[in-house]
């Protein structure tokens, strides 16, 4: 990239149920980071909202974000996708060197919804895939890690063990909404389920939560903060929507939108060159299927990986330290909560949480059936 | 900054009440196919594509997954951009910025409403139903006047306090909105891509239309379109070698007010008539656009009007006439195809309103008044600079965008 962008400040809330309403979330976000970071609102100079309005039951949502956002007579624009998508349209806009701040706001508040699963079986063709009735967020993660599974000749248990780590690493993370404190595989094993071969605990909680960030250009950046936490790359990639046409084993957009931000990054061998990674693993066997896709394991190997505890909060390669988002799925802010969760490890503030080794981050988000679209994000220090 | 320019548009072949021929992805692939029959370019151009439609109106979540095969987009970045009614704006200027970050050098922003396949009033009482329960359940009265323009339904009942406001501090009457709704219907008549035509529309005949909500008549109100649009943007350098001519952006900008300031249960408090951001907005783009006098310096204007009458209210907003003026330009003939600041050429939002098409046309038809490929609804007058305007949220964020036929400097 041409210029340096830096992640200044963050603010996160997850929970299962927050008991608020998105207004005063917002404002809660924006004002707590504001106050971490000693500013006002005329310190941002733009605004990129982030939330879905189908989850929200209203249509122009960001609108009705904008005062709490700190958003009076200033600019401010939407993007209506994952969280990360958002970073990525911040960054840009810094890049450009038409702003010299941008706040990212996300916020899901899904635990309080009919059912977690609705936005995406609304995503669906309406006139086949909805009304057959057969295709749906769980059904089509099922299929995905069937599909994972039968690969590479792994048992159900993989499942169990990355589900437990997960699990575990929440339980230690006061930023997470879903802790169980001494989960174990037996646990996780024994949890109902909810669509062969995904268990209870194998899937993200239905939970609140969001995330705000202050973005800053280079020269910003050290007005702000002692500990600027550097945007190195990004990219993003989308795939076909029919599943049949995919290859559910992998994940084949990740990988281009990985090449894409390691290519800005420099990155050539993210094995070695990546120390820890935020992904957003809605179900317990898409954190190895991404991380492969990632280029952070190698294909077939997730099993072994992951009984030595190579993925481990003291593993060669952490993954989701934080315990991703099996702890908590605020729907749109999910991405933005991994990038935080990053910056938190590379700022070395992640308490129980934290890595040893925190050099370069690779963050990830997803959007669609089965992680039809995803982006990427590689940070640095 | 890098200059970013406009190299190729394509539309549907027609806006109309329904196409029932053809499903949402189907009739998006339409305009991109146009795009790219228009340019002589393939998928293969296209570095990353941006895409916006009014949220939930159709009913589909996040709709640019279903789409995205139809597209040119498989293996590509696509960022969603929903802004409401300016998301068609929203999404050219994430365009831009995508280009101007470096990151990208042909984007191609895709903009779709099929409204038939939702209802667009429900849609948009679903913005301030919320608003009305957090009222009801703080037993606030809703039946005086700060409830009245919730009740009123949809857009219109909110429109018709910032129409009756714009006549009282502008001079003009309700015979001036019936006349900039023949003018409009008359302009659509000459576009092919225009819903609501009428060659022979006069103020006499809009004026026999039913009155909705006083001042607004059946007769100012946009129809609900289907339809697409898309854009390809490209950097200068990328231009050079793949575009034959160029309608540059000079500035982008938005502005955004509190809902709850701007809106109808508050408008007894503020003017939803005083429209702070399009002028804070168009102020801003001027000064990104090296523009001294807007109205020496701008050739040709594209309002967002679902209205009648918000292309006379916005003239004076952006700062193309005088408070009380553009209803005079009107009665001299000056905001005709024929006229010294002819606007909305294309027949407006008033005759044609995909949504999320919507703020995107205004800056795709500037573009062709600058390329002089408008056709039949090509302005007399040399059009070298051009304004796009759009508003949407609850009447307080408005985009503007400002084309050149030359790139900018410096």
């Amino acid at each position: 990239m041409e210029k340096n962008v830096a992640i200044v400040g963050y603010k996160m809330m997850n929970a299962l149920d927050l008991v608020t309403s998105r207004e005063r979330l917002t404002f809660d976000l924006t004002r707590g980071l504001f106050n971490e970071l000693g500013i006002d609102r005329l310190a941002v100079d733009t605004t990129i909202l982030d939330s879905n309005d189908f989850l929200d039951g209203r249509t122009i949502s960001n609108v009705f974000l904008d005062p709490q956002a700190g958003v009076y007579m200033r600019d401010e624009s939407k993007v209506e996708m994952d969280g990360l998508n958002a970073v990525l349209y911040a960054c840009m806009r810094i890049l450009s060197g038409q702003y010299q701040t941008a706040m990212v706001m996300a916020l899901g508040l899904t635990g309080s919804q009919v059912s977690p699963y609705l936005h995406i079986e609304y995503t669906l063709d309406p006139t086949y895939d909805r009304q057959v009735k057969l295709l749906n967020e769980l059904s089509a993660a099922a299929l995905q890690a069937r599909s994972y599974l039968a690969k590479y000749g792994y048992s159900e248990e993989l499942l169990d063990g990355v589900a437990a780590q997960n699990l575990g690493n929440a339980a230690l993370n006061p930023y997470q909404a879903r802790r169980i404190s001494g989960i174990s595989k037996d646990q996780v094993k024994g949890s109902a389920y909810y669509y062969e071969p995904l268990r209870e605990l194998h899937c993200f909680p239905p939970s609140d939560g969001g995330c705000a960030v202050l973005l800053a250009s280079e020269e910003k950046a050290k007005e702000l903060t002692d500990k600027p936490v550097w945007i190195k790359g990004m990219g993003q990639s989308i795939e076909t929507y029919f599943l049949g046409e995919r290859d559910l084993f992998t994940s084949t957009s990740t990988t281009q939108a990985a090449k894409r931000a390691y290519d800005l990054a420099g990155v050539t061998d993210p094995k070695k060159q990546v120390a820890f990674a935020e992904i957003s693993s809605l179900f317990a066997h898409q954190e190895p299927l991404l991380a492969e896709a990632l280029g952070l394991l190698d294909k077939g190997q997730a099993a072994g990986a992951y009984q030595v505890g190579e993925t481990a909060i003291d593993g060669k390669l952490p993954i989701n330290p934080s315990g991703g988002p099996l702890g908590a799925h605020p729907i749109s802010a999910t991405g933005l909560v991994r990038l935080a969760e990053a910056a938190r490890q590379l700022r070395g503030e992640a308490g129980d949480n934290q890595v040893r080794e925190a050099g370069m981050a690779v963050v990830h988000g997803q959007d669609g059936a089965c992680a039809q679209q995803n982006a990427v994000v590689v940070l640095g220090i | 900054m890098r200059n970013v320019g406009i190299i190729g548009i394509g539309y549907t072949p027609v806006f109309v009440s329904k196409r029932k021929d053809v499903n949402i992805p189907e009739m998006i692939s339409e305009a991109v196919d146009n795009a790219f029959a228009n340019t002589g370019l393939t998928a293969a151009d296209i570095d990353a594509v941006v895409f916006g439609n009014m949220q939930t109106f159709e009913g589909v979540n996040l709709p640019h997954l279903w789409a995205a095969d139809y597209i040119a987009s498989l293996g590509k970045p696509v960022m969603r951009i929903a802004t409401g009614g300016t998301t068609g704006m929203s999404a050219f200027h994430a365009g831009y910025y995508h280009i101007t970050s470096g990151l990208h050098d042909v984007v191609m922003v895709v903009t779709y409403e099929k409204q038939s396949e939702g209802d667009s009033q429900v849609g948009l009482m679903g913005i301030i139903t919320p608003e009305l329960m957090a009222m009801l359940s703080a037993g606030i009265d809703v039946t005086g006047g700060s409830g009245m323009g919730a009740i009123g339904g949809g857009s219109a009942g909110g429109i018709s306090f910032q129409a009756s406001s714009y006549l009282h501090h502008s001079g003009a009457g309700i015979e001036h909105i019936d006349a900039q709704a023949a003018l409009e219907r008359r302009n659509a008549a000459k576009n092919p891509y225009a819903h609501l035509k009428d060659p022979e529309a006069t103020a006499e005949k809009i004026a026999q239309t039913p009155m909705v909500s006083w001042p607004i008549r059946f007769g100012h109100i946009c129809p609900t379109s289907d339809g697409a649009t898309v854009a390809i943007l490209a950097s200068e350098k990328a231009a050079a070698k793949i575009a034959d001519k160029v309608a540059w952006v000079h500035a982008v900008a938005n502005c955004a007010s509190d809902a709850t300031t701007a809106n109808l249960i508050e408008s007894q408090i503020t003017d939803p008539a005083e429209q702070m951001p399009a002028i804070i907005a168009s102020r801003q783009a001027y000064e990104r656009a090296g523009i001294k006098d807007p109205k020496r310096e701008i050739d040709y204007v594209e309002i967002y009007n679902g209205f009648a009458h918000q292309a006379l209210m916005y003239l004076e907003k952006v700062g193309m006439c005088e408070v009380g003026e553009a209803h005079k330009l009107q009665e001299a003939g000056e905001l005709e195809m024929s006229g010294r600041m002819p606007v909305n050429a294309s027949g407006g939002v008033v005759s044609t309103n995909a949504i999320g098409t919507s703020a995107m046309n205004r800056v795709t038809e500037c573009a062709l008044q600058i390329l002089g490929r408008a056709g039949e609804h090509q302005v007399e007058k040399e059009v070298h600079k051009a304004l796009a305007h759009g508003w949407g949220g609850l009447m307080q964020y408005v985009t503007i965008t400002i084309l050149g036929d030359k790139p900018k400097k410096g």
